[in-house]
């Protein structure tokens, strides 16, 4: 019934002037996507004035490395990166793990209370997050964790977001014929999870992993909350001790704001293409 | 498509026993959700029902925080601006995710490159993002205006006009969530098995019949995903309107820039507990915010569910 | 008040989490030693440029006896500050910075901040501008914040923008003849003619907001009644739109590029505002050097920011605290927070001191301190109540209405006296 044929006119030829339509509709859109970003270095590399003026400065500066001295002066930069890696890092894993196993479980098993256990915890999707913030600390005191990077990864180690994400994904994705044979041959739940499910969902996998990473690295209210140990802390938190009462060194911010943000950039370009080829092979052997 | 739909509603713990590595799997949500955020949600519950100024004494008030909430002229235009925001933001946002996605996943070339260049924006600096959007929306040097003046179109006032403000706040979220949907989307387009469009192809179906036809039925679940979390983080939309209008001034931060004009649900929320510390009040409208996501994500449910069958 | 929340914290977490939950829970309850390592420690807690990081730095060398340990803080100050202290435990800080705009809204609990008055501040009163020092101190008398920096205002205009329009450009002469607000508008209305494209004034709010601070009322009186719909209000509200009418308001929003862009150019040819306001004019308008004059403002002065240093009575050493900060907050030391981080001082005396009196090559060579130094003297004593910022929205809300929507002006006053009213009910003020 989905692939019913559609009979219309074939389309003849015209293959080249679509494809290059194509690629000048998608790099408009990367232009338009990467022009604050490229605003972003300009700001970094020049001085704060040179950003006020009119008409503004739209080229690469050469003020960078003053700007990126002058952050290194004033924040633990490299301490808050190996804290925010060894957050960001665990949160992912936890999340891959902990989601797409729940995840798995919603989409393709029925067992009492599975529609009531998962409305609740897209309802907990919906409550706004800054409600938490006070309670939350209340609790990490209680639990002796303030100040703790346990504080940060714990809390975050699975989520609505991820698994209400992953159950849409496996549910299109693994064909119930394969879990079906899989039975047959006496595979028990965690190794369907293992051996059937896991291989052909990497796709998702890998959005899940790369947003969740990119979230942990740019949590910002909660850890500046909860990290009440000034030798401990996070990127954004050191970052945002760089905002001045009078007067924002803006150049300043944005070669924080840059540095904090390449790892991300490069992590994207190396995973992002790895996942995906990967991936397709995968889903063509299931 | 559940293999197991043949369980009857008989309650008993020898059934329920049986079920253990499913709730075995599902068992780590529940478990983080009862130790971290249950107690916040039934504080903020209690919250609601108090005056509280964040450390004084609590005084119990019964319901009649909701009372003022309900009797809140500036929470229901808070309420207005995020449905218009809203609206003018994820309908082209999931639109163009769409058909970008569509086309990135007819793309061999370049398409890693794609796929990093459209994720950028999620990682682009807020505040770069505020500067930029403020320089490009600004009345009199602003990009928006001086293409406008160039066709001979009247130009506005995009910063301090109430629907120029939430077009400004609108176009912000679209630019910064649409390479991320369509990322989603093609994620999803993966697992369309590319036999369904060979056989398309061979019936003779065009690529606009293709992507009508085949794409969007078999990415369903991920059009149902989407539409939800947009439903819900749109509706909780805050960052964005607090970044572009929030810090002008000292004096009464964030309530949403001239005329309250990008004050939404959220923003308000914010505004009355932590810069006001009328934490009771504040928990009053979180709550009724809740309420109405909850709602509005149930339609959407129901809307997308229905044009399943 | 803080047992019954923990007890409701324990209630929810044995309820919730099992018996296992609560095995960890008691466990490191036990166990958690704090920040505060060796009991020694006090923790300072301020915000970038809140103090001199130099005299900190300094601090914590020169005083020993204890471990000083200054954090800056990022973000929203107050909600750490809020969040930390609603938990009543060992994380709140042993001395904290407290935002000027914040600090009426902490006075309720004032039994949470030590009275500094106990611990010897009386004695040094009378190095501090007395309404800086009244305002640190609660109804009932008792000082629970410290005088940091003050905002005193004044009126910054364009030299250049000045003398072509045959408008004076001296300072003093400036002064003399903007005294009052109706004479600087007038001037405004003189300026417009001569230039098309020249405002005298950049936002409404900027000037309803300074208009307000110029009195010794504000929206609410010392018994907790709202008064915001009184004449020194609704004269603030009549002054401030009728620049819109006059023609001579540019409505233009700080630190947007609008306003860059005409503070370079000269069509802003005036600011009124704070004495840090001359940071944000520097990097907007870095080529315009030289250019700009500051002369005292027109209908008298008032503070604009500013902010104070607290203790929190969960404080270690309260002796060594408030002797670290009387030492921070010196005259001295003030002409040193001026020079490192522009906190303009709260101290007269220091306004004679070198680092103060050096002539400004951005204003023509001025000493702007012979502006903002007697305009801080002349500061009036107003009462600002902790419901102020709430009920003042609806009045800032309604101004931008008629600035940018063109609303009538008598309509937008009496929706915002009604807004705020049903505010002040809610808070419950009479």
């Amino acid at each position: 019934m989905r692939g019913a044929a559609v009979r219309t006119r074939p389309i003849v030829g015209a293959k080249r002037p679509r494809g290059l339509l194509r690629h000048l509709f998608l790099l408009a859109g990367v232009v338009v996507s990467l022009f604050p970003f490229y605003w972003m270095i300009v700001m970094a590399t020049n001085t704060t004035s040179a950003i006020y003026r009119y008409p503004p400065t739209l080229t690469i500066g050469s003020e960078l490395w003053t700007n990126i001295a002058h952050v290194f002066e004033k924040i633990p930069f490299f301490a808050a990166m190996g804290n925010t890696i060894v957050v960001a890092v665990s949160t992912t894993v936890l999340v891959l793990f902990f989601d797409s196993l729940a995840a798995f479980t919603f989409a393709k098993f029925e067992f009492p209370g599975r529609r009531a256990l998962f409305g609740l915890l897209i309802a907990m999707f919906m409550l706004p997050a800054q409600l938490s913030l006070i309670p939350q600390f209340l609790v990490m005191v209680q639990f002796g964790w303030a100040g703790q990077l346990q504080a940060l990864i714990v809390p975050a180690a699975a989520n609505a977001f991820g698994i209400f994400w992953m159950r849409q994904y496996i549910t299109g994705a693994v064909p119930d014929e394969l879990l079906d044979a899989a039975r047959l041959d006496g595979c028990g739940f965690f190794r369907q999870y293992w051996h059937v499910a896991l291989p052909v969902i990497r796709p998702g996998l890998a959005f899940l992993g790369i947003y969740t990473f990119i979230m942990a690295w740019n949590d910002y209210v909660w850890p500046l909350i909860v990290l009440v140990d000034p030798d401990r802390l996070t990127l954004q938190v050191a970052l945002s001790q760089l905002n001045r009462s009078y007067g924002q060194d803006y150049s300043m911010i944005m070669a924080g704001a840059l540095l904090s943000v390449l790892p991300l950039v490069i992590m994207f370009t190396v995973f992002a293409r790895g996942f995906i080829a990967d991936a397709v092979k995968g889903a063509v052997r299931g | 498509m559940d293999p197991d739909t043949d369980v009857r509603r008989v309650p008993g713990s020898r059934r329920i026993r049986s079920y253990w590595p499913q709730y075995l799997a599902i068992s780590p949500f529940f478990l983080i959700f009862a130790v971290f955020g249950l107690f916040p949600v039934l504080f903020s519950l209690y919250l609601a029902f108090h005056r509280w100024d964040g450390f004084g004494e609590m005084e119990f008030v019964g319901l009649q925080q909701f009372r003022y909430v309900l009797d809140d002229g500036t929470f229901w235009l808070s309420m207005r601006n995020t449905f218009i925001i809203w609206v003018i933001s994820t309908v082209p946002m999931l639109a163009m995710a769409l058909v970008i996605a569509a086309m990135l996943n007819s793309t061999k070339r370049f398409s890693a490159f794609y796929r990093v260049a459209y994720f950028i924006p999620n990682i682009t600096s807020l505040v770069a993002v505020a500067i930029f959007f403020g320089a490009v929306f600004s009345t009199n040097f602003g990009l928006v205006n001086a293409v406008l003046q160039a066709v001979g179109l009247p130009t506005g006032r995009w910063l301090t006009d109430p629907l120029g403000m939430k077009i400004a706040v609108a176009t912000v979220m679209t630019w910064q969530w649409t390479g991320y949907n369509a990322i989603i989307y093609l994620a999803g387009m993966q697992t369309i098995p590319s036999d369904v469009y060979e056989a398309a192809k061979i019936d003779g179906a065009g690529p606009v019949q293709t992507f009508f036809r085949i794409t969007i039925p078999m990415l369903r679940p991920i059009i149902l995903f989407t539409v939800i979390v947009s439903t819900v983080s749109g509706l909780q939309s805050f960052t964005e309107p607090q970044v572009l209008f929030g810090t002008n001034t000292t004096l009464n931060p964030n309530t949403g820039g001239p005329g309250q004009g990008a004050l939404t649900m959220v923003l308000y929320f914010y505004h009355q507990a932590f810069d006001n510390r009328d934490f009771g009040y504040g928990a009053a409208i979180a709550w009724v915010v809740f309420a109405v996501i909850a709602l509005f994500a149930a339609i959407n449910w129901r809307l997308v569910q229905r044009r399943e069958k | 008040m803080e047992l019954s929340r923990r007890r409701i914290l324990r209630l929810g977490m044995l309820g919730m989490a099992g018996a296992a939950l609560g095995g960890t829970a008691s466990c490191s309850t036990s166990a958690s030693g704090g920040s505060s390592a060796g009991g020694n420690a006090l923790d300072l807690w301020y915000w970038a440029d809140g103090l001199s990081k130099k005299v900190v730095d300094e601090a914590i060398t020169r005083f020993t006896e204890v471990e000083l340990k200054p954090q800056q803080i990022g973000g929203n100050f107050k909600e750490k500050l809020v969040t930390t202290m609603s938990s009543g435990g060992e994380f709140i800080p042993d001395i904290t910075g407290i935002k000027g705009e914040d600090f009426a809204s902490f006075t309720p609990q004032s039994d949470r901040f030590l009275n500094l008055l106990d611990l010897g501040a009386g004695s040094i009163a009378d190095q501090y501008l007395p309404w800086k020092w009244k305002k640190g101190m609660t109804k009932d008398g008792k000082l629970i914040g410290f005088p940091i920096d003050i905002g005193p205002t004044a009126m910054f205009y364009r030299r250049d923008v000045f003398a072509e329009a045959g408008l004076p450009s001296e300072p003093a002469a400036v002064a003399a003849q903007m005294s009052t607000w109706e004479d600087y508008f007038a001037a405004g209305v003189e300026l417009k003619k001569a230039r098309a494209d020249a405002f005298m004034i950049s936002e409404t709010w900027a000037v309803f907001n300074l208009i307000v601070g110029q009195g010794t009322a504000r929206y609410v009186d010392e018994n907790e009644r709202f008064i915001g719909d009184q004449d020194h209000i609704r004269r603030a509200w009549d002054l401030a739109t009728s620049t819109i009418a006059l023609g001579i308001n540019a409505k233009s929003q700080a630190n947007t590029p609008d306003w860059n862009a005409g503070l370079t150019s000269g069509s802003l040819s005036t600011l009124t505002g704070a004495a840090w306001a001359a940071i944000d004019i520097k990097s907007a308008a870095a080529g315009t050097a030289g250019k700009w004059g500051v002369a005292a403002g027109p209908g008298g002065a008032a503070n604009i920011g500013g902010s104070f240093l607290a203790i929190p009575k969960e404080c270690a050493k309260p002796d060594v605290a408030f002797k670290i900060i009387s030492w921070i907050l010196s005259p001295e030391n003030q002409a040193r927070g001026f020079t490192d981080s522009a906190l303009f001082p709260s101290t007269p005396a220091t306004y004679t001191a070198p680092a103060l009196t050096a002539p400004d090559p951005f204003f023509g060579g001025q000493i702007t301190t012979e502006v903002f130094g007697p305009s801080a003297e002349k500061i009036p004593v107003q009462y600002e109540s902790p419901n102020d910022q709430a009920v003042s929205a609806p009045f800032q809300t309604e101004l931008t209405n008629v600035e940018s929507s063109g609303k009538d002006p008598n309509a937008a006053w009496a929706d915002a006296v009604a807004e705020a009213k049903k505010i002040g009910q809610r808070l419950g003020l009479s």
